[in-house]
């Protein structure tokens, strides 16, 4: 008796589900006709929970407000456009399952990527066995462009390896006797992050500068004592961090504790955000960072996507929010020039497109090479008087780049 | 590595193994009381910092000043928390019950943290954050400092209570044996709500040493409960002094492999603590028998 | 007659579940389906330790994590075959799990739960930073078993192994439960001092239902990393993994054979809710939690014997002997 209710009720439930899986099945698609005056249909997962969800985010607010340039000026080939964002909770069964689903279920005319190169590579291969071209504003990490992945394009001007070029170039060009000959490199276990500090440090140690210190930690690490001591206790001359955000302004804070004083101090990401010299006590003065976008580059959309940005969202956008907007831009350009934007075989004509055309964004002109790397270079930014500016490379600094910097 | 580094290693051990003696001390004492592991211990540890990032945010006071507010209310909480929640649970079941009632509750406190607070990393900004002192060529940050003095303060309160005060008494006669206390006329129910409150306290004072010196996100509770986990098995389940001397040894174990291994492999070292303490000595290593049974 | 219906009602159940992929309307829903028995066969799996013998293992993702990544390795690193690989790692879990399930269960309740939970951990942190073998935090990539097929059959496939799979575990369970070993182990659940004394072996018998436990475990993770493709130690060690398969079983019923994969049906379609409806907050971690503590207050047997108890009361009354646990006893004393 006892087994026999319960498969009654498995069955029932069983039966329940597949009711109501059907049902659910069975109205979309309805958006996805393709119709000259439907909406144009764009599918995203940004991870608005969980680890990512700061500068997830802030890709959500690039596509929004690229949605709005593009809707104010008419559309994309005079069809409104309109974003459908689902959160993927920092999570890969989540970024996966979103995008079958926004694919699938919802028929989106359109993917846009997610934030984060753990999320990056899973949501790309869904795409690819869709045959959906995947512009991704955030996978920098070289091993995303090592997948074969032939759908995917990176909307920021340099993978991560390359972020330091111009700081290294600029090392390795030193006098000898100016030339620092040792360097301390600390980079939290990510693909992203670890990329910009191992890339340097490649060509730094390639130059002859030995690496004193090299300190790999978890995300999420909140007690920096021991990396710093270590640090200091080196000595190193140059401080390179492969960082995110909090782990770059606690492991500065750690530094300073220990009085521990680089001639160079460099960065990932931290430096950039806004909020970055307040949370280190404005002892900022020198501090280096790469950075792929800045506000006052003179690209026409450029300017325009400020002056938007800042009116529609109250504050001046970060490199986040430009990235997002540059994928957004990359995209409109293929669509624009194909002249479709639909599931089959229009993905392929806009990946044929990308692949061998040059597009005017944010970030300047961007082109890709067979895998998707994007093929120009990252600007380096300076703490200069407690204002950061560009100091490399030369042709478009706002002030000179300082070596040694002052004490912190 | 120079003779200055290990030193100043060992520095920042104490310091660290100082916080993790007061928060292993909270976990433990709700074992002894009540037998039950109590998982959102950390996950009230990390609220305790919010509640201190969000006054010092609102008042741009000291985040010490918070503590008025926090350790009493958290007392209560605990208190509540054991006539309501845990002491539903059927006796025969309680440890294994109330694991995933606490955790259930670690859930709910992160899923609610985040919801108000957003998932962002929070750090609260002190005049002093950046300040050291010299100690003997170590340097010592002036906020690593307060949170240890803290610890240490609370640690010997706890102490005090326990040893010196008539309901400190009546709790250890309730750790050690319920049913004997009893017959005594000791009011164990009470005194268990009472062991609870004093545990939540702990994790009050814990949070707001915590959010001097480290970056609060909601989901940090959980790498503080498996270390803490690991000292109360070590130091013997129920046992306070047991807990803290674990603690102080693990972390300036911690503190000191950090320096071959790295920061990650050094983590290991707390679970490396826990399988070998099952294998050798399942009972913990300052702990009683009472640890035997459970 | 009694048993013809079970058996009819057996076969509906089946039917139901391979005819499924017919009626999906897309690879979407497909997916999810296939999303839903992994969680059933994992909190199938679960049951076996957790439900006969009561000791609740809140870290059975490192188990998962096991299987996925040693099916991985195997493939990636070694050549071995998909399938083969996935055997072979099952296997290497199971001898794992032996020293492992000594630590844990040498002693009883509290340092179980704890080891089990420091287990997942430990795994998170060696994985993250054994970079030169595990791929850290980089994650690894498992080559599709069938690369020739296209998503959807890709799932198609996968939704019948993931069936199968099922079928295994649960018939492994319904043995057990009608074995002499099973009896032993509920003797465990109920009082494990009296079981000892009755002469139940009972450390061997906990160990034994450990290691199959963990076994099964292993081998829906190893399935999941042929499925789903990519490995990253943040997701596959993950705590929540071992928390939604209690929660599954719970809330199912642990006595009851069919328990968690009712369980695994209702939370991941009300996981597959929360996310659409409440996507972009924490509420998810709200929702799992307040969850998790009703079923723990107010049905620690899970909805099935609740439903039934409601049920029992209008219809006629239960024969005079039924199994009830001592801790219902104990509350049945106790006013």
């Amino acid at each position: 008796m006892k087994v026999s209710t319960l498969l009654r009720f498995g069955g029932a439930a069983m039966a329940a589900a597949l009711t109501l899986t059907a049902c659910g099945g069975a109205q979309p698609g309805a958006s996805g006709g393709g119709a000259p005056t439907d909406p144009i249909t764009i599918g995203v997962s940004l991870p608005l929970t969980g680890d990512f969800s700061e500068p997830g985010k802030g890709v959500q607010r690039g596509y929004e407000a690229w949605a709005k340039a593009v809707n104010d000026k008419g559309g994309l080939l005079g069809r409104q456009v309109e974003l459908k964002i689902l959160d993927d909770q920092s999570n890969a069964d989540r970024v996966v399952s979103d995008y079958e689903s926004l694919i699938e279920q919802d028929q989106v005319d359109l993917v846009f990527g997610p934030f984060s190169t753990r999320l990056v590579v899973p949501s790309a291969r869904v795409a690819k066995e869709y045959g959906m071209l995947f512009v991704e504003p955030a996978g920098a990490a070289a091993q995303v462009f090592e997948q074969g992945f032939d759908n995917l394009f990176y909307a920021a001007p340099a993978i991560a390896d390359d972020h330091y070029n111009h700081l290294a170039e600029t090392i390795i060009a030193m006098p000898p006797d100016q030339r620092p000959k040792t360097a301390a490199y600390a980079a939290m276990d990510d693909p992203f992050a670890q990329g910009t500090a191992y890339g340097l440090k490649k060509k730094l140690e390639a130059a002859g500068i030995q690496t004193v210190v090299d300190e790999v930690y978890p995300p999420n690490t909140t007690d920096f004592g021991g990396i710093a001591a270590k640090i200091r206790d080196s000595g190193a001359e140059i401080m390179v961090g492969g960082t995110q955000y909090q782990d770059a302004v606690n492991l500065i804070v750690a530094l300073q504790q220990l009085n521990y004083q680089p001639k160079l101090a460099a960065f990932t990401t931290a430096p950039t955000n806004p909020e970055f010299p307040a949370a280190i006590g404005s002892k900022t003065e020198g501090i280096l960072s790469p950075t792929g976008w800045t506000a006052e580059a003179k690209f026409p959309s450029n300017v325009e996507f400020v002056k938007l940005y800042t009116a529609q969202f109250g504050s001046a956008p970060s490199e986040d929010e430009a990235n997002a907007y540059t994928t957004g831009e990359v995209v409109a350009a293929a669509v624009t020039a194909v002249g479709c934007a639909a599931q089959g075989d229009c993905q392929q004509k806009l990946i044929g497109w990308l692949r061998t055309n040059t597009v005017d964004t944010v970030v300047g002109p961007l082109s890709w090479d067979a895998q998707g790397r994007p093929q120009s270079a990252h600007l380096i930014q300076q703490y200069v008087d407690g204002k950061i500016k560009i100091v490399l490379p030369a042709e478009s600094k706002e002030a000179e780049f300082t070596f040694p910097k002052a004490a912190w | 590595m120079t003779g200055t580094l290990l030193f100043q290693s060992l520095v920042l051990g104490v310091l660290l193994g100082g916080l993790y003696a007061l928060l292993a001390a909270g976990l433990t004492l709700y074992f002894g009381v009540m037998r039950v592991v109590m998982i959102a211990h950390s996950a009230f540890l990390v609220l305790a910092a919010y509640l201190a990032w969000d006054f010092n945010q609102r008042t741009g006071l000291d985040p010490l000043v918070s503590l008025v507010v926090t350790v009493p209310l958290f007392f209560l909480a605990g208190v509540g928390m054991q006539r309501l929640l845990i002491a539903r649970l059927r006796p025969a079941t309680v440890t294994m019950m109330s694991v995933l009632l606490t955790f259930a509750v670690a859930l709910t406190i992160e899923g609610l943290l985040g919801f108000v607070y957003s998932g962002t990393q929070r750090r609260i900004q002190l005049p002093y954050s950046g300040a050291s002192i010299d100690f003997f060529g170590a340097r010592i940050a002036v906020v690593k400092l307060i949170a240890f003095g803290l610890a240490a303060l609370a640690l010997l309160g706890l102490f005090l209570v326990l040893t010196r005060t008539r309901f400190g008494q009546a709790l250890r006669a309730t750790i050690q044996h319920p049913q004997a206390a009893q017959l005594l006329g000791i009011d164990t129910n009470r005194i268990a709500g009472f062991g609870f409150g004093l545990g939540l306290a702990t994790a009050a004072i814990g949070g707001t040493a915590l959010a001097l010196d480290s970056t609060i996100f909601p989901s940090l509770h959980w790498h503080w409960i498996g270390p803490l986990m690991a000292i109360i098995v070590v130091g013997g389940l129920g046992s306070v002094p047991g807990a803290a001397i674990a603690a102080m040894l693990l972390g300036i174990m911690q503190s000191l492999l950090q320096l071959p291994m790295g920061t990650t492999w050094a983590q290991t070292v707390f679970y490396l603590a826990l399988f070998a303490t099952l294998m050798i000595r399942p009972q913990g290593f300052f702990g009683g028998r009472l640890a035997q049974r459970f | 007659m009694r048993s013809a219906s079970r058996w009819v009602a057996l076969a509906v159940g089946v039917a139901l579940v391979l005819a499924f992929p017919l009626v999906s309307p897309n690879a979407y829903i497909l997916s999810a389906a296939v999303v839903i028995l992994h969680y059933a066969v994992l909190s199938t799996s679960w049951n076996v330790v957790g439900g006969f013998t009561g000791y609740i293992s809140l870290g059975h993702a490192a188990y998962f994590g096991l299987g996925a990544y040693g099916t991985a390795l195997l493939i990636t690193r070694a050549g071995v075959p998909s399938f083969l690989a996935l055997g072979l790692a099952g296997l290497v879990v199971a001898v794992l799990a032996v020293p492992i399930g000594i630590a844990a269960l040498r002693v009883r309740g509290a340092s179980f739960v704890i080891v089990s939970i420091a287990l997942v951990l430990i795994l998170l942190l060696v994985f993250q930073s054994w970079r030169e073998v595990t791929g850290g935090s980089d994650g690894l990539v498992v080559p599709r078993p069938f690369p020739e097929l296209l998503r959807p059959q890709h799932h198609l496939v996968f939704f019948y192994l993931f069936a199968a799979l099922l079928a295994l575990v649960l018939l492994a369970w319904w043995t057990i439960d009608r074995s002499r070993f099973g009896m032993g182990l509920k003797a465990i659940r109920e009082d494990e001092d009296k079981a000892q004394a009755l002469g139940v072996p009972t450390f061997a018998y906990k160990l034994a239902a450990f290691v199959l436990s963990a076994t099964f475990t292993a081998l829906g993770g190893g399935m999941y990393a042929l499925w789903f493709g990519d490995l990253d130690p943040v997701f596959q060690f993950s705590i929540l993994i071992g928390s939604y398969m209690v929660l599954m079983a719970l809330l199912g019923g642990v006595r009851h054979l069919f328990g968690p994969v009712l369980g695994a049906l209702v939370v991941g379609v009300a996981l597959e809710f929360f996310k659409q409806q409440y996507g972009d907050t924490q509420f998810h971690l709200v929702a799992t939690g307040l969850l998790l503590g009703v079923v723990v207050l107010f049905m620690p047997d899970g909805v099935i014997p609740a439903v039934r108890g409601l049920l029992a009361r209008r219809g006629p009354q239960q024969s005079s002997i039924r199994e009830v646990s001592a801790a219902e006893l104990q509350k049945e004393r106790v006013p």
